[in-house]
């Protein structure tokens, strides 16, 4: 299994390629209705891709997510890209993107007109009141996943406190302490070549 | 107003193509440039904008398109969508042509191990100075201490649980 190919998998399909226009209204479904983190949705989109419409194998759309997961942007957007690639090269990539941010961008937009016009309606402060504290909560619980995930040892957790403190007390740019971070993976991570 | 245009849809093509381990990955560079730098929003505005794409379904940068809008209308709201995607495009589609190569190549996965450790002290650092605005009375403290509570020990959905706390707002503030 390691060395499939992935140029072929359109191909060794029985059924003829699918049409951009079933991979828009499947990917608009999984943009529109997942909800919630990332696991709930990873396990939405392998029920609607690999065991409804059977457009990828169980392997493939693990093999889907691990790149969504290790490539920089958004992994579920990733994932997308990654499977709509699969289908229909780029064509499918990009109308796989479409599909998953169609209905949140949509909303988004017309939040935005509401937020702007919000002086003229009193009740929107407070809810974003409400909301700007809940989403203090969420942030921290998100931060103590990400960090059963990402923090391993000692060393990943030296780079976590050095940038928190980088950012929070010396306010270096963040950009910066991105790269840096990265050389320190390099340095500290890379094992060493015989 | 072109200037600025370009510069934003350059921060945005820029911060997705360096951040790895999801969108609250990329909100202290978000904060930095917007809030920081170029001083485009405050930093309740840029709450606000978190709170959307928190609120609207698919993944959370759809909040750019929230600060594209409230920036430069629907073109900005427009490009930036395509300047927060094209970087992903381009990547994915290289990382599964090539997915072999990608996934063995040492400098690939050990500098992005350095980054997703790095991540979590910036996410902290961007935690404190948003807190440090939303969380102004023993009201907003409560909602964002029941908010954690019932995301960490029960099974609720966040986007009832901000749905929630809209409603709460708006009873109580």
């Amino acid at each position: 299994m390691d060395m499939i190919d992935f140029s072929l998998m359109a191909d060794i399909r029985t059924t003829g390629p699918v049409s951009l226009r079933s991979i828009f209204l499947a990917f608009l479904k999984m943009g529109t209705f997942a909800f919630g983190g990332v696991y709930s949705m990873m396990s939405f989109f392998e029920r609607e891709l690999v065991q409804k419409r059977k457009w990828i194998t169980h392997d493939e759309y693990i093999e889907s997510v691990a790149i969504g997961q290790m490539t920089p942007g958004p992994p579920i957007i990733n994932t997308g890209i990654c499977i709509g690639y699969r289908l229909r090269k780029i064509a499918g990539a990009l109308t796989a993107t479409l599909g998953q941010i169609f209905t949140g961008t949509v909303i988004a937009i017309l939040l935005a007109a509401l937020y702007m016009k919000a002086e003229h309606y009193p009740f929107i402060k407070p809810i974003m009141k409400g909301i700007g504290a809940s989403v203090i909560g969420l942030l921290l619980s998100i931060i103590i996943k990400m960090s059963g995930r990402s923090i391993r040892d000692l060393k990943t957790a030296a780079i976590a406190i050095s940038a928190f403190v980088c950012l929070a007390v010396f306010r270096l740019n963040p950009i910066l302490i991105i790269l840096a971070s990265a050389i320190a993976g390099l340095l500290l991570f890379r094992k060493r070549c015989s | 107003m072109l200037v600025s245009l370009l510069s934003f849809c350059w921060i945005l093509f820029y911060i997705n193509a360096l951040t790895i381990g999801g969108g609250y990955a990329m909100l202290p560079l978000l904060q930095a440039e917007f809030v920081e730098r170029h001083r485009w929003l405050t930093n309740q505005e840029f709450l606000d904008a978190l709170s959307v794409g928190q609120l609207s379904p698919g993944p959370l940068t759809v909040m750019n398109a929230f600060i594209g809008f409230k920036l430069h209308g629907l073109t900005g709201a427009f490009l930036a969508v395509v300047s927060s995607y094209l970087p992903s495009m381009i990547i994915v589609t290289l990382a599964a042509r090539y997915y072999y190569a990608y996934r063995e190549s040492e400098i690939v996965s050990s500098g992005f191990k350095g980054i997703k450790a790095a991540v979590i002290g910036l996410l902290a650092a961007v935690a404190l100075s948003l807190g440090s605005t939303s969380l102004a009375d023993a009201g907003t403290i409560l909602v964002a201490a029941g908010s954690f509570v019932a995301l960490n020990f029960t099974k609720s959905e966040p986007t009832f649980i901000i749905i929630a706390a809209g409603v709460l707002g708006a009873l109580i503030f």
